[in-house]
């Protein structure tokens, strides 16, 4: 792709990925083929932020491993009021960094080409 | 969620949950427990879930009919303290990943729609029936 277009889209979206993988996000967006331009204009990434706020607020109750599609521990932690209140204490220390893992991961997903659209959030 | 992640998970949410029953079973005094809900330490109204470590402690007695009364997810978590340890042990002797094939399958499942309602009004249900019980 033209270095145009993937430095725009690094500007708009270097907040929602961890810093030591930006530069080969670069690359691998520059080695695409241009085609698949649209599919990655498309993607919506889960605000880091927002997912702190949430665990603030509903960690206990798991909402915010529920928001990012991690549905397993998300009840496991409504189950056990957030790990004994433990777990909701970690986690509002990891969701930022689980977060941007995430989204690190839909964009694996467009590079292997196997992407199936934005995935559910529910 | 990569298989040494979620093992470890559940080994580790697996020893706490039985340090924690445990502890509560050589107190002396059950009447008097310690909770560490946040929801419920701050707010004074108590969670979805609060209620679930008496719960397993009634199952542990026998007295099932008491524990359904006092929060019906207690039977959850005491089946997955149970089956679930036993299933990771298992996998990781035999070196296969039979559980974490399972517990994707399972998340696809709780992302249908119906699922999901069905779960967040049980859920839901609970919570307003733990209030009115004042647990």
């Amino acid at each position: 792709m033209e270095a145009q277009k993937v430095d725009f889209f690094m500007m708009t979206n270097a907040k929602y990925f961890e810093g030591q993988y930006l530069m080969w996000l670069r690359e691998q967006l520059l080695q695409l083929d241009d085609s698949r331009w649209p599919e990655v204009q498309s993607q919506q990434f889960k605000d880091p932020t927002t997912l702190l706020i949430v665990s603030l607020l509903g960690g206990n109750l798991g909402i915010d491993r529920f928001m990012l599609g991690d549905t397993g521990i998300g009840i496991a932690k409504l189950l056990t009021c957030g790990g004994l209140g433990i777990w909701s204490i970690i986690d509002w220390f990891m969701i930022m960094p689980a977060t941007r893992e995430k989204n690190l991961t839909t964009m694996q997903r467009i590079f292997s080409g196997t992407t199936y659209g934005p995935l559910s959030t529910v | 969620m990569a298989r040494s992640r979620l093992y470890s998970i559940i080994v580790i949410a697996s020893l706490a949950g039985f340090a924690w029953i445990t502890y509560l079973h050589t107190r002396e005094y059950r009447d008097n427990e310690p909770t560490l809900c946040m929801i419920k330490n701050i707010t004074s109204i108590p969670c979805p879930s609060c209620g679930s470590s008496r719960s397993v402690m009634l199952i542990m007695d026998g007295n099932y009919l008491a524990a359904l009364k006092t929060n019906p997810l207690g039977f959850l978590i005491s089946f997955l303290l149970l089956v679930c340890p036993a299933w990771v042990l298992v996998d990781m002797v035999m070196k296969r990943s039979s559980f974490l094939r399972f517990y994707h399958a399972m998340e696809s499942v709780l992302r249908i729609k119906w699922v999901t309602i069905l779960m967040i009004t049980f859920v839901a249900a609970n919570w307003i029936w733990n209030i009115m019980k004042g647990i």
